[in-house]
Formats: C-alpha cells, sequence, structure tokens
C-alpha cells in the first residue's frame, strides 16, 4: 500500500477487516438470527434514562410507551451488552496496537471546537435518522444489506448518496 | 441447524454472554480496520481513503455469501433470520438525514462507540449527540410517527420484512452474485481514484 | 493493482458464482416420496395410549403432546398439557420451533387416526424428525384408558396387569366415570414440556 500516513501499518488490511468483520455477522446471524447493531443500545440508554427522570412523560409518550413495556424485551438489553462488548474490543484493539490516547481528531485548519460542534451536530442528525430508517449504517445498512433487506439497501444508498451529496458542502472540515 | 438461539439450541441464559463476545469481536475488529479515526472514515466520502467501502463492501458480501451457502446447506433457517422491514420513505428520508450527519459528524453510532473507546473525545461528543437526536425524535415522534410507522400521508410505505430479491423477483444467488461483481468493481475504481486525490496526512 | 488482489478478488467472485451455480434447493428439506411411503408403510409412527399414558404419569419430559385438531375442540377436551396446533396452522412458522426438534418425541393427537396421521405425513415431509401419532386417538384413548374394560377370566394374566395399570391410569387422569367427556383439559401438574417460542424480535438498530 503506498499510503504514506503513520497508522496505515498497524491497521488491519482492510480486506482481511472486512472478511473478518463479515465473518462475525455471519457468526451473528446463525447463532442469534439477527444483524449487529449499535443505535439500538443507545435507543435503549435514553429510554432508560427518560424512564429514571420522568418515568410519568416516558408513559405518557407514544414512542417511549413503545420500548418501556418493551424494555424487559432481550433484544433491547442484548443490544446493549453488545455494545459494552464494542467498546470493550474496540479498547483492546486500540491497547494493543498502542492507539489509546485521550485527544480530539480534527483538520488542522480548523479549531477543535469547530470539530466538536460538527460532531455533536452530526452526532444529533445520525440520532434522529436511525430512528427514522430504525436503524443505523450498521444495523440498517450493513446487516440489512447483509439478508439483501430491501429497506436495508434503500437507506444504505440514501445514507452514501446523502454523504456525498452533502460532502462538498464540508469539504473544509475535512479536507 | 441454526440460527441457534431463536430455535433454542443455545438456551437463552448465554444470550448476554454471547452478546458481549459478539460485540467485543465487533468492536476489535472495526477498531483495527481503522474505523475509530474519524478522518479515515469521511476520506470515503472526499476520496484520499477508502478503507469504510472496502471493509464495509466485504463484510456484507462474505455475510450475504455465507448466510446464502448456510441456508443452502440446511445449516440456518432463514425463516428464523430477521430481515429489516421496509417502509420506503422512513427509509430514505432516515438514510439522507444520516448521510449529512455522516460528513457532518465523521463518524456514524457503531464507529463513534469504537472512537470513544479509545479516547477520542470527538466520538464522545457524536455519542453524546446521537442520545440528544433519539431524544429530539421521541419528542417529535407525534409529529413523526405518520412517516415512521407509514400511516397517514405516507399510508402503503411499509412493504413488509421483504428482500430485495423478492421485491423485484430475483434469484437471490444471481443478485449476490451481481453484487459480489459490483463490489469487487468497486474496490478497483476507488483504488484508482485514490490514487489521483491528493493524499491528506491525518 | 497489485496481483494479490487480483487473485482475491476473483476468487470472491467464484465463491459468489458458486450460489448460481447452486441446484434449484427448494425441495431440499422434504423427504423424497419413495423414502416417504416407506415410512407410511411402517407401523413405527404409532405410539398406543397405554405407552402414553404410561410415560405422562412417569413425568417423561421427552413426550410433548401436539393436539392437532380446531381450537373449539381443543378447547373441550384435550390431554393435559397438550399443545393445541391445529392442523391448517401446522406449517405456520410460529410452530416450527416445537416441531422441529430432537431428543423430544412429538405425539400428534386427533379423534381418531385421520387429522394425526396427515399431519404426521406434513411433518415427516417437512423433514421432522420424532414424530408418533397416538395409535386410535383420543377415542382408542377414552376405551383403552378412560374406561378400561375389564378382560374375560380366561385371559392371560398380562391382560389382567394392563387392566390394573388402565384403572390406575384412568384414575390419575380423572377418569372412570361416564362423564369425562367434558373434564377440563386444565390439568394439575403434567410434566409435558412447555417449550416457551421466541419470535425474531423486532426493532433496534
Amino acid at each position: 500500500m503506498d499510503n504514506k500516513n503513520d497508522h496505515s501499518k498497524t491497521y488491519f488490511n482492510p480486506y482481511f477487516g472486512g472478511v473478518m468483520l463479515g465473518l462475525i455477522l455471519l457468526a451473528t446471524f446463525y447463532i442469534t438470527g439477527r444483524g449487529l447493531g449499535a443505535s439500538g443500545a443507545a435507543k435503549s440508554t435514553v429510554v432508560a434514562a427518560v424512564d429514571r427522570v420522568a418515568p410519568k412523560h416516558a408513559e405518557e409518550s407514544t414512542y417511549y410507551s413503545k420500548f418501556i413495556s418493551d424494555d424487559l424485551h432481550p433484544m433491547n438489553t442484548w443490544l446493549v451488552f453488545e455494545a459494552i462488548g464494542v467498546l470493550a474490543g474496540a479498547f483492546l484493539s486500540g491497547a494493543i496496537a498502542g492507539r489509546l490516547k485521550i485527544k480530539t481528531e480534527h483538520n488542522p485548519k480548523i479549531t477543535r471546537r469547530r470539530r466538536l460542534v460538527f460532531a455533536l451536530i452530526g452526532g444529533i442528525l445520525f440520532g434522529v435518522g436511525s430512528q427514522i430508517a430504525r436503524g443505523c449504517t450498521s444495523g440498517a445498512a450493513l446487516s440489512g444489506a447483509a439478508v439483501l433487506s430491501l429497506g436495508g439497501f434503500i437507506t444504505m444508498m440514501a445514507i452514501f448518496g446523502s454523504a456525498y451529496g452533502f460532502a462538498y458542502f464540508f469539504r473544509k472540515l475535512w479536507t | 441447524m441454526g440460527p441457534l438461539i431463536p430455535l433454542h439450541i443455545i438456551p437463552e441464559t448465554w444470550n448476554h454472554v454471547i452478546a458481549v463476545l459478539l460485540g467485543m469481536a465487533f468492536g476489535f475488529i472495526m477498531e483495527s480496520s481503522g474505523f475509530s479515526s474519524s478522518r479515515k472514515i469521511v476520506g470515503l466520502f472526499y476520496g484520499y481513503d477508502f478503507t469504510v467501502l472496502r471493509v464495509f463492501f466485504t463484510a456484507t458480501v462474505v455475510t450475504a455469501i455465507g448466510l446464502y451457502y448456510f441456508s443452502y446447506m440446511g445449516w440456518i433457517d432463514m425463516s428464523f433470520v430477521y430481515i429489516h422491514p421496509t417502509y420506503l420513505t422512513a427509509a430514505i428520508v432516515g438514510g439522507l438525514i444520516m448521510g449529512l450527519g455522516f460528513v457532518s459528524g465523521g463518524y456514524c453510532p457503531g464507529t463513534s462507540l469504537i472512537g470513544a473507546a479509545i479516547g477520542r473525545i470527538d466520538g464522545i461528543v457524536f455519542t453524546t449527540g446521537l442520545m440528544i437526536g433519539i431524544f429530539l425524535f421521541s419528542e417529535a415522534f407525534p409529529v413523526l410517527e405518520g412517516i415512521y410507522e407509514g400511516t397517514g400521508m405516507f399510508d402503503g410505505d411499509f412493504l413488509g420484512y421483504i428482500t430485495i430479491t423478492e421485491y423485484f423477483n430475483i434469484s437471490p444467488h444471481l443478485f449476490i452474485f451481481g453484487f459480489t461483481v459490483v463490489a469487487v468493481a468497486a474496490f478497483y475504481f476507488t483504488n484508482l481514484i485514490r490514487k489521483r486525490v491528493k493524499p491528506v496526512n491525518y | 493493482m497489485s496481483k494479490r488482489y487480483f487473485i482475491l478478488g476473483a476468487v470472491l467472485i467464484i465463491v459468489a458464482f458458486g450460489l448460481v451455480l447452486l441446484p434449484d434447493s427448494v425441495n431440499k428439506d422434504q423427504v423424497p416420496p419413495e423414502k416417504l411411503l416407506k415410512e407410511i408403510m411402517s407401523q413405527s409412527r404409532y405410539i398406543s395410549p397405554d405407552l402414553v399414558a404410561s410415560r405422562m404419569i412417569d413425568e417423561d419430559p421427552s413426550i410433548f403432546l401436539v393436539d392437532v385438531r380446531s381450537a373449539e375442540e381443543y378447547s373441550t377436551y384435550s390431554l393435559p398439557g397438550a399443545l393445541n396446533i391445529p392442523l391448517e396452522n401446522l406449517l405456520d412458522n410460529e410452530w416450527k420451533p416445537y416441531l422441529e426438534q430432537t431428543g423430544v418425541d412429538v405425539v400428534l393427537i386427533s379423534n381418531d387416526n385421520l387429522y394425526a396421521e396427515q399431519a404426521w405425513v406434513l411433518c415427516t415431509r417437512s423433514g421432522y424428525k420424532n414424530i408418533y401419532v397416538l395409535k386410535g386417538g383420543l377415542n382408542q384413548w377414552f376405551a383403552d384408558i378412560m374406561q378400561p374394560q375389564m378382560p374375560a377370566p380366561t385371559e392371560p394374566a398380562e391382560a389382567f396387569d394392563l387392566y390394573t395399570f388402565r384403572k390406575g391410569a384412568s384414575k390419575y387422569f380423572g377418569g372412570g366415570s361416564d362423564d369425562q367427556m367434558v373434564t377440563s383439559n386444565k390439568s394439575e401438574s403434567l410434566p409435558v414440556i412447555q417449550r416457551t417460542k421466541k419470535s425474531a424480535a423486532a426493532g433496534g438498530c
């Protein structure tokens, strides 16, 4: 690879990583009958938090109440456990490769503050979008497309299409 | 015969242990592939780093091929595999919003967790934003219910738990083959693009 | 583009192409007609009411009763612990985890043999294992277990042993009187395993 950045040696070859990720996803389908997810855990956390802080409100809201009754639903807690595993696994990998470091990764042409503001906005947009589409890049696009779900493919194309479409307006942020 | 847990071959008590183990493998591989770095991820959209595309498409293709071989061998019963449901407008609108969030935040929910795990503050901020976004959506749910449930003016949006091959009535095996060819072609051509784009150091 | 990646890409495409070459797998899980005929001719699918009764009394966890009659008939009377899967719903995915299993003997029950036999053929053709038919159905069950006939004095001792067992079983299942046709199917504590079935969970990402 002629990529000249200093991380590339410590990262997996992307195709190797892809095959490994595919096998893990296959194992997940084989064992649990469904794919991996990420935003589901965040949703469970939000629902649980709202339920703790304002139980009355949570019960009255149509969307929360959908999941409060479901709160003991195995799938919701399953995703939380999975997210804990993801954190642990990523930490392990970072520790082995020597990438553990508290820092904000940003383009030197922009300020740290600007990067964080846009990260927050991006997170909020992803939060809203993932709820509308019932899943994010992992749950809807990756796991959905792997089982050839129509919705999964549509969401995948919408995510990447829109990201390419908007990329021009955000170019100062990244390049 | 799988899937193991829905068919009670593995008792449900193991469910959470398995969740943590699969999550760990997932997190480890994603981090090792470079998904903890927002600038590496976003390279996909500016043509200087196609790691995400390579990992993502390879994983999708491997899983799809594997699943259909498993199904053919009778090792997995596809009728017990959860097919992500299709709500047409919701899938498109949600995807568009997520794409905007992607170039703005540089992460997606899974990768932001991975970034946060190795101490990237932008990852932590993104995850916080993610929860705020979910909170906002939940508060605005009465307004968005139509699009989410495919009711009201979005009536008829819900196409069921359908696969793309069922919808277009083509053989899934043929589709996967075509998808694989497209993916390999994409790997080749994106590599050509990357060589022409001014490299970005990050 | 190095040669290495060219080879890897080719391997991936070939593996994917292998899927296209696979023969049609639609009927793969089903039993071929010749084999099915052989199994139909064999009598090994029948299980007698006596054996079912004795296994139920022994609280054998490896026996699982499935009533294939309509929900209406089921609610009037069925064997304790039996699960109702009406024949027309037999192939619904909902019931698959109950029927498709190893290690548990599934006993199909109807009023006589007819519906249970039909269900047995469907199950066997679907490739399910350990599927049995309650011989003579509930009618035979009543005749044998609930209202056993005293054997003639000239019959051998085994007949009397069987009669004694049936008498006991009849007590156990609350039979013996003439009005047991209306006894409820609410069992006290019957040993049949009740597998809880989990549907594919929805939602989440």
